[in-house]
């Protein structure tokens, strides 16, 4: 509707060069009040770039920005916020010892008349915050003590807050799942409607067609196309974005499942986040597993990881697993890759060999703890191959590469040696179309060399793609359990936000981000 | 298809394909202290003409053994996340038993097992409190820098124990202060505990774990690390190499003090710190360590030669810690902005 207004926010020309590489060239951009603008493309296509030029994270080699028509340098992310442009990154910025209302208010404080923090008004204008965006949490919680997906959700409300007038969502909901995904959606809208220009980095399809009006693609830093999303299908977009054709998304399999390989009794959490759970999952087969942030899930695989205390009875290949230890899981068959790589996957500083072979010491390790060097360099440049990790070596640090081959790296390491069962979580967590494919073909690939694989998913699309079937938590229990015959996102979402037994309060939304 | 072709360092800080010389040079962890290393050396060279003599190079190489041993167990402390900050406390504590054994009239060699194995004991209630019982490690060894240290007036009344005329004192005064040939026999036992140290970190398993326990965690424990027995172990060989360095300590000083030397815990940090070992855990190596152990001590010894009042040196030294720091944190900061390009 506001179409032709006046640009809020236009660049033009913009490039930016680091040594070696050049992360954009001349690119255009413009935002308009009143409008979602999703700014797309692969990993490494420059959108983060761009996007900390505009919020003056970064100071472009050439090109101009003009703000309401003016020309203007953003100098400094303070000069960002004064302009009204707030960006939400991927990088959690909250001091995890505060609270969370401290953390809304960082830097802004409400006062009273003695020039003291005005608690009682923090509390509520932080009440008011949350409120907005549906996030129940107290905001005299300490940031420390939530999960990732709540502290996702507290920077937002701190950055709507903040009199933003051009928002930027930096694969703000990378974090996030499906509900809490939706909730922001709606607020995005919301904000529009008010006449607030979002620029959403994102490639995540359903989000992108859910909410912006028009999309601008970037490729190896270089503007490809601004497209109106009425006119441009999701394939086109694709096209778009990696510049061919992506066949067979989520790749298939062969072989039917085989025999059951684990089985899981009355697996709970002492806290009681997860409550008894119980099911069995057969080689060969790919075990999905849904739900919202809290419902259990999360848990559900940490429990089988090892990396957190659990009651209950888990058997792989008949054999009891010793609960509550990695090593025990590891040694029973079981290989696991938890949901945040920054957290507990990734050695940040060290190199791309180190990360595969740290799950490798009882293969690469000879007599009294020498380690055979030679054999791990053939077996980690082998991974790399079998991996496609886009790198011409194993020794520069894995910070280096893209979160794509990263992740590669991480499901690697555990593929190789080959566990009964996978369990992996969020596998596919801010990582870019292209790598998403080659992923899947990876989960498809133990499944058919038979692994029992258990995929813990936000993104009901991929499960619905890879899974035979779904399994659904609700509250802390295994609510529903979809085989692929009945599994429709709608009836999933629908347990996944109210339960099975329970029919009522269906979440318009959840359904709709397919 | 787009990883990054930007300037990519490996793990050990070296450079693999980067776009210029100076970036290469900048980015070795080593760099700084080396080149700083070279330079005060230099200097010292054209000012102090009795510094580059023979006698007074191996006067830097006895007088800063003790720091060195220290280091090394310092250095695989700080890799794996840690710190430990009862090193000279325990140096003392040992250096006392050590002391009392000998003037007791002990063989040698069980003494010195005996200085050696209390050091890791003190090392192993350390590393019990920490890995086991779960407390911060910089809670433990704070407290133990202050219960060692007790130990060690404890023991003896606070008087030192003199172990010049102890019939097992010739041995160890041959160890410490002998020569085989030109060469002491300190710096051959030096550069072998120095190969020990370096070969452990690269060629074993445990070396392997100290790293990535010290880059993440949670991620060694995830992929089957036993993180409470490393830790455990890492903070025994600290105190190991407490045990060593007290029987160096005596040996230097033919007697067994239980004053701790004020700058002892300072100095083996620094060093640990300039030779490119960052605090921040999974990074570093004892070869840097050896730079700094260096640098501190030619920097001692410019300063001595020069006839400048020692009441200076923790001056000069403190401020170069905090230049070598900030160093090596605009080396990161350097790294960072050069990786941090697209997304």
């Amino acid at each position: 509707m506001t179409d032709r207004s006046e640009p809020i926010l236009r660049l033009a020309g913009i490039s930016k060069t680091y040594p070696g590489v050049k992360a954009l060239q001349n690119v255009d951009f413009v935002v308009r009040a009143g409008e979602v603008h999703a700014l797309t493309g692969e990993n490494g296509s420059g959108k983060s770039t761009l996007a900390k030029v505009m919020s003056g994270m970064i100071q472009p080699d050439a090109g101009q920005i003009y703000v309401d028509g003016r020309e203007r340098t953003i100098p400094s992310p303070a000069a960002a916020i004064a302009l009204g442009i707030v960006i939400i990154s991927q990088e959690l910025t909250l001091a995890p010892t505060l609270t969370v209302a401290e953390n809304i208010f960082l830097g802004r404080l409400p006062r009273n008349r003695f020039g003291l923090v005005d608690w009682p008004r923090l509390e509520r204008d932080a009440e008011a915050a949350l409120d907005r965006l549906g996030v129940h949490v107290s905001p005299r919680a300490k940031v420390s003590d939530l999960s990732v997906e709540l502290r996702q959700e507290i920077e937002i409300a701190r950055a709507l807050s903040s009199n933003a007038r051009v928002l930027i969502l930096d694969e703000a909901t990378s974090s996030l799942s499906e509900a809490a995904t939706a909730r922001l959606l709606d607020l995005v809208r919301k904000e529009r409607d008010a006449g607030m220009a979002v620029v959403m980095i994102t490639h995540r399809m359903p989000e992108i067609y859910s909410a912006a009006s028009v999309a601008t693609v970037l490729r190896d830093g270089q503007f490809v196309a601004t497209a109106p999303l009425s006119e441009t299908d999701e394939q086109k977009l694709v096209r778009l974005m990696v510049g061919r054709e992506i066949q067979d998304f989520y790749g298939k399999r062969s072989v039917a499942a085989g025999e059951t390989i684990i089985e899981i009794d009355k697996l709970a959490t002492p806290q009681g986040i997860l409550g008894p759970t119980t099911v069995s999952v057969r080689r060969g087969e790919i075990l999905g597993v849904a739900g919202l942030v809290g419902s259990g899930k999360a848990e559900f695989g940490l429990a089988l990881g090892g990396a957190i205390a659990a009651t209950g009875s888990v058997k792989v290949a008949g054999r009891e697993v010793a609960l509550g230890d990695p090593r025990k899981a590891i040694q029973a068959g079981i290989g696991f890759v938890p949901d945040d790589r920054k957290a507990s996957a990734l050695l940040l500083v060290r190199s791309i060999l180190e990360n595969f072979s740290l799950a490798w010491f009882d293969r690469i390790g000879g007599r009294a703890g020498m380690l055979n060097l030679r054999g791990e360099q053939a077996e980690v440049d082998a991974a790399i191959r079998t991996y496609r990790v886009a790198t011409g070596s194993s020794s520069p640090a894995i910070s280096t590469l893209s979160g794509g081959n990263q992740q590669k790296v991480i499901l690697g390491r555990t593929f190789v040696r080959r566990p009964d069962v996978l369990v992996l979580s969020e596998p596919t967590r801010g990582i870019d179309v292209g790598a998403k494919s080659e992923i899947y073909r990876m989960l498809q690939d133990a499944a058919e060399a038979g692994a029992a694989v258990i995929v813990i998913s936000s993104e009901l699309p991929e499960l619905l793609g890879i899974a035979d079937r779904i399994a659904v938590f609700f509250e802390g229990s295994l609510e529903k359990v979809f085989d692929r015959a009945s599994a429709d996102e709608e009836a999933i979402a629908h347990v996944a936000v109210a339960g099975a037994s329970r029919h009522h309060q269906t979440s318009p939304h959840i359904g709709a981000s397919a | 298809m787009t990883a990054p072709s930007i300037a990519q360092t490996d793990s050990h800080g070296r450079y693999a394909g980067s776009p210029s010389l100076l970036g290469r040079v900048l980015q070795n962890r080593y760099t700084g202290a080396l080149v700083s290393l070279l330079l005060v050396a230099a200097f010292l060279a054209l000012t102090q003409p009795v510094f580059l003599t023979w006698p007074n190079l191996m006067n830097i190489v006895k007088s800063n053994t003790v720091v060195f041993i220290l280091a090394l167990g310092a250095t695989y402390v700080v890799i794996a996340g840690g710190i430990d900050l009862s090193v000279a406390s325990a140096t003392a504590a040992s250096a006392m038993i050590f002391g009392l054994l000998l003037a007791a009239g002990l063989a040698t060699p069980v003494a010195v097992a005996a200085a050696v194995l209390f050091g890791a004991f003190l090392g192993a209630m350390n590393g019990f409190l920490i890995s086991y019982l779960k407390i911060s490690f910089f809670v433990v060894t704070l407290g133990a820098l202050s219960m060692f240290q007790s130990f060690a007036l404890i023991i003896n009344d606070g008087v030192s124990v003199s172990v010049f005329s102890a019939p097992g004192f010739a041995p160890v005064n041959a160890f410490v202060n002998g020569n085989v040939g030109p060469v002491p026999v300190i710096l051959i036992f030096n550069i072998a505990l120095l190969l020990l140290a370096g070969g452990v970190l690269r060629y074993t398993t445990f070396g392997r774990s100290l790293y990535a326990i010290g880059a993440n965690m949670e991620a060694a424990r995830l992929n089957g690390i036993d993180v409470k027995r490393v830790m455990f172990f890492v903070f025994v060989i600290a105190g190991l190499a407490a045990g060593l360095g007290s029987v160096v300590q005596v040996g230097r000083l033919t007697s067994a003090s239980a004053e701790i030397d004020p700058t002892l815990l300072m100095t083996v940090l620094a060093a640990v710190l300039i030779g490119g070992t960052a605090f921040t855990g999974g990074e570093g190596g004892v070869f840097g360590t050896m730079i700094g152990v260096l640098f501190l001590g030619v920097i001692q010894n410019g300063l001595t030669l020069s006839g400048v009042s020692s009441f200076w040196q923790g001056m000069v030294s403190g401020g170069i810690l905090i230049f070598a720091v900030w160093l090596g944190g605009m080396r990161q900061l350097l790294r960072r902005r050069r990786q941090s390009t697209g997304s």
